[in-house]
Formats: structure tokens, sequence, C-alpha cells
């Protein structure tokens, strides 16, 4: 496995992501099935496998281990990224702000505020605090891959 | 005949009146505080807030006296011999950096050996490193049995090693497991060791008496034993507190000073330099007054009660790895869901009102021997209620069903 065979197995899980589980998150009846969407979301993300998960990839500040790789394509200024962290809910929350950054420009991506973002997807509730010190501790990774 | 009124305990806490909803098990972070020791606390500030052992005017001396006199009620609470024993502080992790930290150069010495176990939290492992082992001092780790007790066997063959410190928890803030603390303090002793509890955690499971434990030190926070954040314990013996260096040089701690040199004060004050958390303090010592209005032994046994009913109920819930064993515990059980990682089970008790604390608990050392990611834990004070026992086995059902679904 190389991390171009991993951003290209990232690509389309994020679409579909976002074009069919975002809007059954949305309209999920109670806490239990929220949670139930959260958990198979992560699991469409490709998983790092164990022989890439370098301690440098580790994003520091998360009460479970998160992992983050990077490509920047500099002909078209496009950000794209593959993550994987030990905890289920964790990654499905981390899909759902991937779908959100991922291709994004420099400039895009320096603009981007999560907690708006999670607002507009009725997601904030997720945002808590010791939720969000792991989710934020990503997105501060993610951020500091601009240029 | 059992005076202890569950329902009348719990009524003590304006905590519970504020937040019906929430069923708290996360007393080894911190606990509630009744309203005595609020009250306390309000009190100082709105009638008798001034700063204590200076100043001649006399709301400094109501001040100091009120504060001297918290002194006095600690003192009595754990049987101290003398007043000047008991070391205010900002908690255990103060304390035991301000044992560490005193004994290097004076007791100990390069080359020296300090013994500790392996279920310490952070907090009675990294100042050993920071004041000690970086002046050559060597750490030996007594390592735990299969079933996650300190082995004794290891820890009477590394006395052999005559380690000058022993230093272990009264009761483990992980599995809650209760040390045999009076029978390891008698072994460190013969050893010719000085022994230092950490008592975060066993301070609030049972009667302490320091002149029958006979350990040298024996340390705790205020917050853990219902009292307010930010203020503790260093309780020593006298000739022994008379050879710390104190980590903190400022007001308050010294007898003379001039720019070359200064010289300490006496017990207790040149362990406690600048001005105290003196409204920390007289809540400290609100709550042990508050505490002993109760028969702590009835305690004992309904907090015993509330634990059996849990681990009765964990027995019915498929899938799960206890941790913690049901003998000797002081009210924790540590937990994980087969397979799943612990931040989502805590998530998912979260999320149903219930309060406990998944991660590593401040002892990595543990969790690596443990080769375990972390753990779920529930730990339990008297305030909660049988229908808090129902209600965590509900949510934790919940959970397992929605991991495995």
């Amino acid at each position: 496995m190389t991390l171009d065979q991993l951003l290209a197995d990232t690509r389309p899980a994020l679409s579909q992501i976002y074009a069919e589980d975002l809007p059954e998150l949305s309209q999920a009846k109670d806490w239990q099935s929220k949670y139930r969407i959260l958990m198979l979301l992560g699991r469409k993300l490709p998983p790092i496998p164990e022989k890439m998960k370098q301690p440098s990839l580790l994003v520091k500040g998360c009460e479970s281990r998160a992992w983050l790789m990077h490509y920047y394509n500099q002909h078209q200024d496009q950000h794209f990224f593959v993550l994987d962290s030990e905890a289920r809910i964790v990654k499905g929350l981390m899909a759902i702000m991937l779908c959100l950054v991922n291709g994004m420009s420099n400039t895009e991506l320096k603009k981007f505020e999560l907690e708006h973002a999670f607002d507009k997807l009725n997601l904030k509730p997720y945002l808590s605090q010791s939720r969000g010190s792991g989710l934020n501790a990503m997105m501060a990774s993610i951020k500091d891959c601009c240029r | 005949m059992h005076t202890f009124d569950p329902v009348n305990f719990r009524g003590q806490f304006e905590f519970f009146l504020q937040n019906p909803g929430w069923v708290y098990l996360d007393n080894a972070a911190t606990m509630h505080k009744p309203r005595a020791v609020v009250s306390a606390v309000n009190d100082f500030y709105q009638r008798s807030n001034s700063n204590v052992h200076r100043g001649a005017h006399n709301l400094s001396q109501h001040a100091t006296r009120l504060f001297e006199q918290a002194r006095d009620d600690i003192a009595a609470f754990i049987n101290a011999k003398e007043r000047q024993q008991i070391i205010f502080c900002s908690g255990a992790t103060a304390a035991l950096n301000q044992i560490a930290y005193g004994l290097m150069h004076t007791v100990l010495q390069p080359g020296d050996r300090v013994l500790i176990t392996a279920l310490e939290h952070h907090a009675n492992i990294v100042p050993w490193h920071l004041h000690c082992v970086r002046f050559g001092v060597q750490l030996d780790v007594v390592p735990l049995t299969n079933d996650y007790q300190v082995d004794q066997t290891a820890f009477a063959q590394l006395l052999e090693k005559k380690p000058k410190v022993v230093s272990f928890s009264h009761v483990s803030n992980v599995l809650g497991h209760v040390q045999p603390v009076a029978e390891m303090v008698q072994l460190a002793k013969n050893a010719g060791a000085i022994t230092v509890i950490d008592g975060a955690q066993g301070i609030v499971h049972e009667k302490l008496d320091v002149q029958a434990l006979d350990a040298d030190f024996y340390v705790w926070s205020s917050h853990k034993l219902y009292g307010p954040t930010g203020t503790g314990v260093l309780y020593g013996k006298t000739a022994l507190l008379e050879q710390l260096t104190p980590i903190y040089g400022g007001g308050e701690m010294i007898s003379e000073v001039q720019f070359s040199h200064s010289l300490f004060n006496i017990l207790p004050f040149r362990l406690e330099a600048g001005t105290p958390d003196i409204a920390g303090v007289i809540g400290m010592a609100a709550a042990v007054n508050w505490l002993q209005k109760f028969n702590i032994d009835e305690i004992k046994e309904y907090k015993a009660m509330l634990l059996k009913q849990f681990f009765s109920g964990l027995s019915q819930i498929p899938g799960l790895d206890i941790l913690s064993s049901p003998v000797h515990n002081a009210g924790i059980v540590t937990l994980n869901v087969q397979g799943e990682h612990p931040a989502d089970v805590a998530e998912l008790l979260s999320q149903q009102a219930v309060a406990v604390r998944g991660g590593q608990h401040c002892a990595m050392p543990l969790f690596n021997q443990l080769k375990l990611a972390g753990a779920v834990r529930f730990s339990f004070a008297p305030y909660n209620t049988e229908a808090d026992v129902a209600t965590s086995l509900h949510a934790l059902t919940q959970a397992v069903e929605i991991l495995t679904a």
C-alpha cells in the first residue's frame, strides 16, 4: 500500500459519505441511530495499514490515537488527506470533517471553520469537550499542512 | 444499629439537586462537595477574608485562627501526634514533588534506590524522575501479578536491594485495589526504607490512623475527600519533614533573609511558602468535620453494597473484560468492551448522562504493561444510589449493543 493508493481509495469513500450518509445522519430519529451511522461511516474510510502508522503521523492532543497523512497537488493547489483513528466514533466524526476539507485549496483550508461547518450540518453537539479535543487537534494538524 | 441513611447523605449535596439527570461515577477524578464545605468557603470570603500569619489587625488574627484550627482538625482526623506534621499544599501531586525534591541530596544520594509499584499514578512516578533519577537515583518497580495485584513476593525481593525510599499508593486509581498498606509499610521499615504513601484514593476509603500505620509520609488531595480543589495535605514524621529541602522559597517560610542567603522558618511554615489557599484549607477542614458526623464504617459498607450490585450486574453483560477485582476494592471498576476502544464506550455512556472516565487515567506505564489502549473507569461514592447502579448498567448494555451491532 502506498500513499497514492490510500488517497485514491479515500476519495470515492468521502464522496459516498457526503452524498449518502450525511443526509441520513441529519434525519436519524434517535441518538442510538446517529451513533450507529457515525460508526459505519468511519468504517468506510480505508484504514492506514499498521506498517505505515509511523509515530511522526500521530496527531498530538487526542485521547485516542489518530494518524494523518497529507498530499498537496501544487499544480492544482489542492490538499488531500488520509486519516485513521483507533476509536470508531472519533473516526466517524473525522470522516465527516475530511469530507468537508478534502481537495480544498490553500486559501479555502486556511479560512475553514470546523465549528461553523458542523453547526450547519447540525453536528455541533458532537463537538463536546473531550470529543472536541480530538477533533480540534486533528483540525489543527490539517491546517498545519497549509503553505 | 445502622444509622447511615443514603437519602439523607445524598441530600447534603446541592449538585444532585441541580443535576438530577446525571449519574456521576467519576468520583476517583473528583468528588462533589457537600453544602457544609461550600458554605465554609463562602463564609470565609464573605465574613473573614484576610491574610494569615501577618498583620496585627484583628481580622488577620481571626483568619489565622480559622486556618490554624483547620490544621488541628486535620491532625485530629488522621490522629497525627503533632499539628506541625500537617503541611498544607495544593494536593497529592505537589506533596509528592515536595517529598522527592526535599529528600534529594539530604536523604537520597546518587546511586541510592527508590522503589515504587507498577500501578502508580504519574504523580508518584514523574516527581522521582524529575527530582531524583536525573541526579543518579535508581528507580525500581514492583511488578503486578496476573490478577493485577502488587506482587508481594517481588516486593520482598526488591526490598533486599535496600531502597532508601519506598513509595506506593494506598488504593490504585485505575483498578481500585486496596494495597495491604500496613504490611507493606512494616516490610519496608524492616528493610530500613523511608515510606511514602500516596493516599489520593485511599483517604476516602477508610479511617486513617497515621500513628498506627507508622508510614513516614502520607499525602492526599482535598478534592477527592469532599473538599475544594487546589488544596491538600502532606503529612510527615517531624524528623523527616525537618530534613526536606523546601521546593518553594518565598514569604512565610523563612526566619531571616539576606541577599547572600536565607534561614528557614520552623515547621510547618518552612514548607508552606507564599500565601496559602486559606479558603481552600478551611473548606478542607469543613469537609472532614462534616464527614465525621457519619459512621465511616457504615459508609464503607454501603459503598461495598453498591459495588457488589454493580459487579453482579456486569456479569449479565456479555463481552466485557473486567480488570478490577471485587475483593479489597475501594469502589472502582475498570473494564473494557472486548475489541472496542474505551473512548467509544465512554462517549456512549456520556450520551446517556453517565459520567465515567475513559483513557489511561494518568497511569501510562500500567497500561503499557497490560497492553491496553486504556479502559473505562466507574468510580463510586456513598452519595451514589442503587438507581445509579441500575442506570449505569443499563447504559453500558446499550453501549455494548450499539458497538457490537
